[in-house]
């Protein structure tokens, strides 16, 4: 129940932040990567930097986490597939035994199928995802915005202690 | 946090690409990181390090401490537990502790290179209290381990030998029923056929008309006797009366010989009604529930279901190591990590000259046997070689032991594009598990003796020996056996029985060998259950063919006197007539000789 309503503020705060809709799809876009890769990896330790080094919106970037988790888990078997056949493509096999044999690359665990699939799909996804994200979130202000900030609903979920947390990281 | 307060569109130019502010942060999350990571290192390690065991070996590998200082290059671990990946409450071996001295640079490339373990207080074939087995019951699914498993299990089964169908119960006859035997209708169908003969032949002889032959004879030879020489009349009638008697003789003797043929008929039926009781004997034998001994190997039935096991565990074995460490520089799969998303499969790209993904270049082993008797038997082993990529390392793993008892090597080389794999071990003076034996409810403990095994798997083509050899053998036998007639039978012919000598071999391509078992109570078995039950066997046929000869003999007896009556009277009765018929003949010649003085007239 915390975790649905920690979700929904997240998403009314990152979509009434200050933060332009750009920083919020950007924040949203590195967020989809930790939830589309397995999180336990080097290159997340890089995307979690990121959304703190970078001024885009943490809070999307947590509402993307949360938001793809669930896809990751349910296309972790396209990723399986698109792994295998990347990591088993005749023409990649150079790359991928320099890569497996030049130090640090390989705790990347860039050779595991689900990892490099998952990566590569999120990468790719990055792009429509950041522009969908940015167009939606600016017709979302441009209409229903205003009223949803003076809709009672609103003023509930944002009145809980954990709206407070949230706004240690808005951008 | 941007500080952008600004109209967006004038703003855009002038935001920040960087939290300057969260550098901090970022520098104390990884300060807690690395205070983590110091805390929690071993711990992780050990979690990972039993992870990744079970996962390759298929049972569980648990590790007590796990200790790492890759400052010095060392992992130590205390109280490693391996689980039988085959048997539930046993452990494959236990080690109180392994010191591994690790280089630390191919670390960074992922690579586990050790140079050299030292592994003290190895014990094997330790009881454990929880089922430590995973992929024996993972039925064939996960990972490589499971899939092996499965594989070999499989294999082991195609082995489907016969076994000694030896009954629990007492020897019995099903009761006998009269209907089903074969004499009664035969000696009924032959005594019909007797009685058909007889009343044919009878007919046939009234059809001879005897009588009148015999009487015309009678009155001629009266009148010749009156007759003078000169009375050509008489002369004739005389003649003619030989010839009419030759003639009547000639339709005996037909008649004769249609009876003896009709005779050997019957005699032929009486002897078929001999065969009919011997096919009744058979039958009602066959009602008997007697222990079959029609096993093709006696040794086989009773120990190769047993003889396998060793085989199919060297093979499990043999066969895992070809999927870890196959030949070649191909990339090859493995199962990933396990974790709550899916595992996928990590590659490995073996690169030539570079370090294999996981190499071991020395262990040393030392363990003891019956830790705690009075002598400890200690024992000392190596192993060199192991890797993830032989090809990489350029020679075969080889492992050795030896110890006062025993005398272990095996050498997997799997440098070249055919793999070659060689085990051979002798262990003698231990405890050889007791096990129950197939097809019987025997238990065979063999108590104290030696172990051999010969293994060869040279690409798919297997050559394996496995040997026994006791001189202890101690038997027993459940209680519902001990109290059937065949139990106390079996028991009798297997108990005097204190050697063992058992061996297995397999040989051919490995999808389809042959399997040979062979034991020293193969024979003394099968001799010894064929004396033992040869008098029950003999006195239960004995009492069946009773059971046979009170329904049929009386029958047969009936059927071979009127077969016998039948031939007596009927050879009577043509011998009677012919002697009438040649008397007759005899005295008509003789008058016509004295009647013509010997002169013969035309």
């Amino acid at each position: 129940m915390f975790a649905i309503i920690k979700l929904i503020q997240s998403l009314f705060g990152a979509l009434h932040s200050e933060g332009t809709p750009g920083q919020l799809a950007a924040g949203i876009v590195l967020g989809s990567f930790l939830g589309l890769t397995p999180l336990i990896n080097i290159h997340n330790a890089v995307i979690l930097a990121a959304l703190i080094l970078l001024n885009v919106s943490f809070a999307g970037g947590m509402l993307g986490w949360a938001l793809f988790v669930p896809i990751g888990f349910l296309l972790d078997p396209l990723f399986d597939w698109i792994g295998h056949h990347l990591l088993l493509a005749e023409s990649l096999r150079g790359f991928w035994t320099s890569a497996y044999n030049t130090p640090i690359v390989p705790l990347t665990n860039f050779n595991n199928t689900v990892v490099l699939g998952s990566l590569v799909f999120a990468i790719l996804f990055a792009v429509p995802l950041f522009f969908a994200t940015r167009l939606g979130v600016v017709r979302y202000r441009a209409t229903i915005g205003e009223r949803v900030r003076q809709s009672k609903f609103y003023k509930t979920v944002m009145a809980s202690k954990a709206y407070n947390v949230y706004k240690m990281f808005r951008p | 946090m941007n500080g952008s307060r600004e109209p967006e569109a004038g703003s855009r130019s002038r935001i920040k690409i960087f939290r300057w502010k969260a550098v901090g942060p970022l520098l104390v999350l990884l300060v807690i990181g690395v205070v983590l990571w110091w805390i929690f290192a071993d711990t992780i390690a050990r979690h990972q390090s039993e992870q990744v065991g079970t996962q390759i070996l298929g049972a569980k590998v648990e590790i007590q401490r796990l200790h790492l200082d890759l400052r010095h290059g060392k992992v130590m671990l205390y109280g490693l537990t391996v689980a039988s990946p085959h048997e539930a409450l046993r452990n494959l071996m236990q080690a109180d502790e392994l010191v591994a001295d690790v280089d630390v640079l191919p670390l960074t490339e992922k690579k586990l290179v050790i140079n050299r373990i030292a592994a003290n207080g190895l014990r094997f074939g330790t009881a454990r209290e929880t089922d430590g087995r995973v992929a024996a019951k993972s039925d064939g699914g996960d990972g490589i381990a499971g899939r092996v498993m499965a594989e070999t299990r499989e294999w082991a089964n195609q082995f489907k030998v016969p076994a000694l169908q030896l009954a629990t119960g007492k020897i019995s006859i099903d009761s006998l029923d009269p209907r089903r035997l074969s004499t009664l209708p035969a000696a009924e169908a032959l005594g019909a056929r007797a009685d058909s003969s007889r009343k044919a032949w009878q007919t046939s002889f009234e059809g001879l008309q005897l009588g009148p032959t015999i009487d015309s004879a009678n009155a001629t030879l009266e009148k010749l006797k009156h007759a003078r020489a000169t009375d050509i009349a008489a002369l004739n009638e005389g003649r003619q009366a030989i010839t009419r008697l030759k003639r009547a003789g000639d339709r005996v003797t037909a008649l004769e010989r249609n009876v003896k043929t009709g005779v050997a008929g019957l005699q032929s039926g009486l002897a078929g009604l001999d065969s009919a009781k011997r096919r009744d004997y058979a039958f009602a034998r066959s009602l008997l529930k007697l222990p079959s001994l029609d096993a093709p190997s006696v040794g086989s039935a009773l120990f190769a279901p047993g003889a396998i096991r060793p085989f199919e565990r060297v093979l499990y074995y043999a066969q895992l190591a070809r999927r870890y460490m196959p030949p070649g520089l191909l990339p090859r799969a493995a199962t990933g990590p396990q974790r709550v998303r899916r595992a996928g499969e990590d590659i490995r790209f073996p690169k030539e000259k570079a370090l294999p993904a996981f190499l071991l270049r020395s262990a040393e082993l030392s363990f003891l046997l019956h830790p705690n008797s009075e002598q400890p038997q200690r024992y000392a082993g190596h192993l060199t070689g192991l890797t993830s990529d032989p090809a990489l390392y350029g020679r075969p793993t080889s492992l050795g032991a030896t110890g006062p008892l025993l005398a272990a090597g095996a050498m997997l080389n799997h440098v070249r594009e055919i793999p070659v794999d060689t085990a051979g071990a002798t262990l003698g003076g231990i405890r050889l598990p007791a096990f129950d034996v197939p097809g019987v409810p025997l238990h065979l403990d063999p108590g104290s003796g030696t172990t051999q095994l010969g293994f060869n798997l040279n690409g798919d083509t297997i050559h394996a020996r496995f040997v026994i050899r006791s001189s202890n053998v101690t038997w027993a036998r459940d209680s519902g056996f001990a109290n059937s007639q065949i139990g106390g039978l079996i028991w009798s012919a297997i108990s005097g029985i204190s050697n063992l000598d058992l061996e297995a071999r397999i040989s051919g391509a490995l999808h389809n060998p042959d399997l040979a078992v062979r034991s020293n109570l193969d024979q003394a078995i099968a001799t010894r259950l064929r004396a033992v039950l040869g008098a029950q066997v003999a006195a239960a046929e004995k009492q069946v063919h009773d059971r046979v000869d009170a329904l049929v003999n009386q029958r047969i007896a009936a059927a071979r006197t009127q077969v016998t009556q039948i031939e007596t009277q009927a050879q009577a009765q043509i011998a009677q007539q012919r002697g009438k018929l040649d008397e007759l003949q005899k005295q008509l010649e003789q008058r016509l000789r004295e009647m013509t003085g010997g002169i013969r007239l035309p």
